[in-house]
């Protein structure tokens, strides 16, 4: 193109190609980051910038507390206002990664004076993240094929569902970091293994490190690499650059985790990190021997290479039958099997079988987070196998392993999801680039080229780039609607809809947490079920009972005994707690059905599972048929239990529902029994706007009578 | 699990066998016992005159359960067997009944579990030291005998109730399942309150992993032993390949979850006849279901390589025009199919292709 055609050109394509190339993949790129921090925007838009669930909450109040009091006061931080009165140590167990970015986000924020809230921080952390992971997915695609792969792959890890469902702005947890380091680290181990450099092994050690101490999910990257090398090492691909690679993550990278306390010296002694090890071994027998033979003639080298071998195995076999015997190791368990048979760890585990998070996957939930993703992998699996490359392998690895497990537990979808957007990227882009070539743009080129092709080429190419350009919409329209109705409501403001269509806020949590925090004594203990645990601490800055990391199960017992025991009996159980409110969520009044008279089931449960509870049997929260009713029918047992009380409390003499008596329960549909009571040893503190919150006072002992 | 389920009766059935000729004959010991309880008991004036049929009677039960249970350690019943020989009166014997629904057709996975713990508990006390005439254990299918789930109003299943030998259950008799699970453990030392008899779990050791392992490595093997010449296969990639889709395939259809779950091939209305291949929701799935998933995966992947392959192979122009388009049909049609599949267990999902 001459000169002076592109005089007369607008001003993006005066450039040169080059320019015009990088201004495109520029352009793309942002858009891909906005889109990926924007799509995670509903529920800050909807409600406002709070933090979501409850696991958030203890994170952010660490976080606070790391900001506030520095870095070794947080690391030596015994927590008094948790497990009262037994305490907890949260320094050395937890992962600090992502409290220590959010407070060095801030303090950088700060020294470039701009007064940004730690709690915004908090809130918009994992949305940030999200869009740096857009770039590192880029970046590791482009390493994997070529740069529009890249750029395709970008784009739809920005709107996946799989993983918007653990990033969206409020929920502040670990995996929202995570899935950025795992991919950086997955990235720079591809630099490694391409460049053969110590720098970029070193980098990935680093990344390796920061992995580590922002997630338990590390488990699965130490384990992947080693697999990678093992795959190369099979295939007759182990080169020099690959030792040099692998030695130096592996031994800067275990260095490097040993130094977070969580983790401490398990890299060395758990069965989880042998395999790594292992691998590093094998790494220096197989350069070991290579080096033996540049050095030795074939025969020799064979004579030696035979009775080395002969002695090993000799030996390996030896030392191994010895500690088998002597019970040392024992290879034959149950871990063993559960990794070749899942369903192992259903049958034999409870507490596997018992949580939610745990369970398999099924294939509509498949569908819903990953939507096309799901047969465009299988294209990407395709391309990757038409021409193997050290990269490919690892990404092919890293695809097999992941779906497997995402199949056996749901929540590992979103380790699942990265991988699906690099294989379904470099699908997509295959198929639309074959094509694109195709597509005949300028009319003159047309005649010229018509003789050597099929005569209808470009209507093919057309239809085909046209039903790509659908999938692709839908693609987003799916992502789109997913996030917004299903992963992007905080659940501690509530909303519903009126009878007339409008939106109606339920904000009673934080108005309840907040009177606690303003008109309590600052040192009250306050009782709850422990799933309010983390939010009471984070916010009302009360000291509790129990929380949500449920480490005692006993003092847990404790507390399902005292609201599942009478008046009486349960007065005695919190003068010896030493506790001052009780805090109950009541859904009858709005038709909130994950109220505590729902969990009360459990409480009984839990409560009657140790030795001081063993007088609360949970047939006498049954109706003679077996039923569990609050209405006149129930059983006495449960209409005067604390738990009961403190829920009805001057709940009868109250209208719900048009046409229904007082007192009628809207979440378990039934006029209630136990109507008209007062309580002896409580008294009401404060109940809030809908009801959904009740805090009680404990009545101190009663004077001295005469 | 069946098959070593089946080594360990084999075996268990040759050590009572063995036990058999050892020790005389069992028959003779329970009669014997039985005399004392009878008169202790059953001693009233009308049965004084007439003291051997109900003597008998009682035997005859006895020596009949006892067959039974050396057939099998629980024996099945039905609406008159158990009529007969748990609820009628002369009776000297615990038994521990399981109400069970076990057809597949019940859909119950819970029962299956709860009846393999049972069948460990009654194995265990069948072939203890200490087994005797004081306890049976049966079980009564829903479907072989409805009425006595109504005569005990029971609506659900599994439960374990223990009828002891003299009187009728009470409120302890029936074993609390939601509180304590039903683990053989569990199970064992419920019936240790009731009946005091101390029955010791003995669970058959686990070899089928391990035999499935030895099998896997000794194929293997014997694979690579085969073609010790030609080792080639080993990096032939197209079959790695096909390995790695048919994984993937596996997965996304959701075929782990029902290795997991269990659940029934396909549902059939008792009412209309008409078989559902879909479940429902969203929640669960049937193996049809994933069968059918699986295919229009396979079917959606497989139109997207042929666009690719015909668009970079170099054959007869025609035929490669004819493949393009065929492929792009597949890809459109199925896709289409599988959203409306979606769309029919995710109610409320708004978008749907070509077909509704």
């Amino acid at each position: 193109m001459s000169t002076a055609v592109r005089g007369k050109l607008p001003w993006p394509l005066k450039m040169s190609y080059d320019k015009q190339d990088t201004l495109l993949k520029l352009f793309v790129l942002s858009i891909a980051a906005v889109l990926s921090f924007s799509t995670r925007l509903f529920s800050v838009l909807r409600f406002e910038s709070v933090i979501h669930e409850f696991d958030p909450y203890f994170n952010y109040r660490t976080t606070r507390f790391l900001t506030e009091e520095g870095f070794y006061s947080f690391h030596n931080w015994f927590d008094d206002r948790a497990w009262y009165p037994l305490g907890r140590i949260i320094g050395g167990t937890i992962y600090p990664g992502l409290m220590v970015t959010s407070a060095t986000l801030y303090h950088v924020l700060h020294f470039f004076n701009i007064t940004i809230d730690i709690r915004n921080v908090c809130v918009f952390l994992a949305p940030l993240f999200s869009s740096l992971t857009t770039l590192v997915t880029y970046h590791l695609t482009k390493e994997l094929k070529d740069v529009s792969s890249g750029l395709v792959a970008a784009a739809m890890i920005a709107a996946v569902p799989g993983y918007i469902s653990r990033s969206v702005a409020g929920s502040y947890d670990n995996e929202g970091i995570a899935i950025f380091c795992m991919l950086l680290t997955y990235l720079l181990w591809i630099k490694a293994v391409k460049t053969g450099s110590l720098f970029w092994g070193a980098m990935c050690a680093l990344a390796y490190f920061y992995m580590v101490s922002s997630w338990g999910g590390y488990v699965f990257l130490i384990n992947l690499i080693p697999l990678h090398v093992l795959a190369l090492m099979a295939t007759g691909r182990f080169s020099h650059r690959i030792y040099v690679a692998y030695s130096a993550v592996y031994s800067l990278g275990t260095l490097l985790s040993m130094q977070i306390s969580f983790v401490g010296f398990q890299p060395v002694q758990s069965s989880e990190h042998m395999a790594a090890l292992g691998v590093f071994g094998l790494c220096q027998i197989h350069s070991f021997i290579d080096y033996l033979r540049a050095k030795l003639s074939k025969e020799y080298f064979e004579i030696l290479f035979r009775t080395m071998a002969l002695f090993v195995g000799t030996a390996v076999t030896g030392v191994g039958a010895v500690l088998m015997a002597s019970g040392k190791i024992a290879p034959w368990t149950g871990r063993f099997y559960s990794l070749l048979d899942p369903s192992y760890a259903k049958n034999n585990i409870p507490i596997i079988a018992s949580v939610s998070e745990h369970q398999p996957t099924t294939w509509s939930s498949f569908y819903f987070d990953l939507q096309m993703l799901v047969f465009m992998f299988p294209v990407g699996l395709y391309y990757c196998f038409c021409r193997l490359t050290d990269a490919n392998i690892f990404i092919v690895i890293y695809g097999i392993t992941s779906i497997y497990f995402a199949g056996v537990m749901v929540r590992l979808m979103l380790v699942l999801a990265p991988v699906m957007c690099i294989l379904s990227g470099i699908g997509v882009s295959g198929i639309l680039s074959t094509y694109m070539k195709n597509l005949d743009i300028s009319k003159v080129q047309k005649k010229t080229k018509k003789t050597e092709n099929y005569p209808i080429k470009n209507e093919v190419a057309s239809v085909v780039i046209m039903m790509m350009s659908l999938f692709l919409i839908t693609y987003t329209f799916h992502c789109t609607w997913v996030t917004s109705e299903a992963y992007s409501s905080p659940s501690i403001v509530l909303s519903a809809r009126g009878g007339d269509g409008s939106r109606i806020i339920f904000d009673d949590f934080r108005e309840a947490y907040y009177w606690l925090r303003h008109n309590t004594p600052e040192d009250a203990k306050v009782m709850s079920w422990w799933d309010y645990g983390y939010q009471i601490t984070a916010m009302a800055n009360r000291t509790i009972l129990v929380d949500n990391n449920t480490w005692n199960n006993t003092h847990i017992s404790r507390v399902g005994q005292a609201m599942a025991s009478s008046e009486e009996h349960a007065y005695e159980i919190m003068r010896e707690l030493d506790v001052n409110y009780v805090l109950v969520i009541f859904g009858g009044l709005t038709g909130y059905s994950s109220d505590d008279i729902n969990k009360f089931l459990w409480m009984v449960r839990i409560g009657g599972s140790t030795e001081k509870g063993e007088h609360i049997k949970e047939h006498d929260y049954y109706t003679p048929a077996g039923e569990f009713r609050v209405d006149r029918e129930g059983s006495p047992t449960l209409l005067n239990c604390l738990m009961y009380k403190m829920c009805y409390y001057r709940f009868g003499s109250v209208y719900t529902e048009g046409g229904k008596p007082t007192g009628y329960d809207r979440v378990r549909n039934a006029e209630i029994g136990n109507k008209d009571f007062e309580l002896d040893v409580l008294e009401e503190a404060y109940t809030t706007e809908h009801w959904l919150v009740r805090i009680y006072k404990v009545k101190d002992l009663e004077n001295r009578g005469i | 699990m069946a098959d070593c389920r089946k080594i360990f009766s084999t075996f268990a059935c040759l050590s009572v066998v063995f036990f058999l000729l050892v020790v005389d004959s069992p028959a003779l010991g329970v009669k014997k016992k039985e005399e004392d309880d009878e008169e202790f008991e059953w001693v009233t004036n009308e049965q004084r005159n007439f003291p051997y049929p109900s003597q008998n009677a009682l035997g005859d039960k006895v020596q009949q359960l006892m067959e039974w249970s050396s057939k099998r350690p629980v024996i099945r019943m039905n609406g008159d067997k158990f009529r007969q020989y748990v609820r009628a009166a002369p009776r000297n014997y615990s038994v521990i009944l399981m109400l069970t629904a076990l057809q597949p057709q019940r859909q119950c996975t819970v029962c299956r579990q709860a009846n393999d713990e049972f069948q460990i508990v009654a194995n265990s006390w069948r072939y203890s030291p200490s087994f005797s005439n004081k306890l049976f254990f049966a079980s009564v299918d829903y479907d072989e005998g409805a009425d006595v789930f109504s005569t005990l109003k029971l609506n659900s299943a599994p439960s374990f109730m223990h009828f002891p030998g003299k009187g009728k259950p009470k409120k302890g008799d029936t074993f609390d399942i939601q509180r304590t699970g039903f683990a053989a453990e569990s199970i064992a030392k419920w019936i240790n309150e009731r009946t005091d008899v101390h029955i010791r779990v003995f669970r058959p050791p686990n070899y089928s992993g391990s035999i499935a392992l030895g099998l896997l490595f000794t194929l293997i093997g014997g694979l690579l032993y085969l073609r010790r010449n030609n080792l080639e296969f080993l990096y032939n990639k197209t079959s790695w390949g096909i390995g790695a889709l048919c994984i993937v395939f596996a997965m996304t259809s959701g075929q782990m979850w029902n290795h997991i779950r269990g659940p029934p091939y396909a549902h059939k209305n008792p009412q209309t006849g008409q078989v559902h291949y879909i479940h429902g929701s969203s929640q669960a799935q049937f193996i049809a279901e994933t069968h059918i998933v699986i295919l229009l995966h396979a079917a959606v992947t497989f139109g997207m390589v042929l666009l690719h392959e015909t668009a970079v192979s170099k054959g007869d122009v025609g035929k490669r025009r004819i493949v393009t388009l065929v492929g792009l049909g597949i890809v459109a049609f199925f896709f289409s199919l599988l959203l409306s599949i979606f769309k029919s267990k995710y109610h409320g999902y708004p978008y749907s292709f070509l077909i509704k």
